[in-house]
């Protein structure tokens, strides 16, 4: 029982996940197209369709739009010089 | 300025026919600064041709633009041209800067211990938007410069001189700059901003930072 409400709770938040990046991606303009490096070059609407069949190409635009979100939380946007990585 | 610059610049999709084009501004501005440029362009980008010219010519820079991987860097076809625990050793002594996905996850690194001086690139998937009425001019595409523009300055400050670690952060002032530039905006380009801010945060630079050209 605990175990299940545990896996509901877990499908929700993919679920409003998925719901919040395909909100965000009708937002592109419907005249460009994204190149995702090899995986190759998609227009908004297959965007949307790889978020919902829940595939690699999707799977990587939610990370994009959610590790996004994050720095928006944290604060990106008051911070300056806000550099990138060094090794 | 002296040196040499070695371009690998394949075309042979949407995505490479847009990095040959815009990899074409840093060959005019390396040859009006005198540098000898080795352009390996469409077919030219295949291995046999990259490895023969590396060690024939022996360029002290190279600018690679195609797919890749995290091991591995292609060329025309999407065939390798370079590859962790194949080629790197190639890459010894030579500052790099490549253009294409996720390479400075492992290739980098390795890169690195095989001596190359510096190895700058993504550390993740590199992402650009286009107008898809733009294929047939690239340069003026306003979209795809908020992604290439950042790219370019790169080696736009490499070729001035400046030291890696320099040129890599005032390429990332430039995807901020673009970053902001759009937050003051109304322009439904916004919705962009995430995949800008992606490429920033995972472009690297590797190894020695005060290397020059």
């Amino acid at each position: 029982m605990k175990q299940n409400k545990e896996k509901d709770k877990i499908e929700n938040g993919d679920r409003e996940m998925r719901e919040l990046v395909i909100a965000r991606l009708k937002t592109l303009p419907s005249d460009i197209k994204l190149s995702v490096g090899s995986v190759g070059d998609f227009t908004r609407d297959e965007l949307i369709e790889h978020v919902e069949k829940k595939d690699e190409l999707g799977k990587k635009i939610i990370e994009v739009q959610m590790e996004y979100l994050r720095m928006l939380k944290e604060g990106f946007f008051y911070e300056r010089n806000t550099v990138g990585h060094e090794a | 300025m002296s040196g040499t610059l070695l371009v690998t610049r394949p075309k042979h999709d949407d995505t490479t026919h847009y990095l040959f084009y815009w990899a074409q501004e840093i060959i005019n501005l390396a040859k009006g600064k005198g540098i000898k440029v080795l352009d390996l362009d469409k077919e030219r980008a295949n291995k046999n041709e990259f490895e023969s010219m590396v060690a024939k010519m022996r360029p002290s820079f190279i600018f690679l633009n195609g797919h890749g991987g995290k091991d591995r860097i292609t060329g025309a076809d999407n065939k390798t041209l370079v590859r962790t625990g194949e080629n790197e050793k190639i890459l010894k002594n030579k500052l790099v800067y490549a253009l294409s996905c996720s390479s400075a996850k492992e290739l980098g690194p390795a890169s690195i211990k095989a001596g190359a001086n510096a190895y700058l690139g993504y550390s993740d998937v590199f992402i650009f938007s286009y107008e898809s009425n733009k294929l047939r001019d690239p340069l003026n595409d306003r979209t795809a410069e908020l992604f290439l523009g950042p790219s370019n300055q790169l080696m736009i400050s490499i070729l001035k001189g400046h030291a890696a670690k320099e040129s890599f952060e005032r390429s990332q002032q430039c995807f901020l700059q673009n970053i902001q530039k759009l937050v003051m905006s109304e322009s439904s380009d916004l919705s962009l901003i995430p995949y800008i801010l992606w490429d920033k945060m995972h472009q690297v630079c590797l190894g020695n930072g005060e290397i020059v050209l």
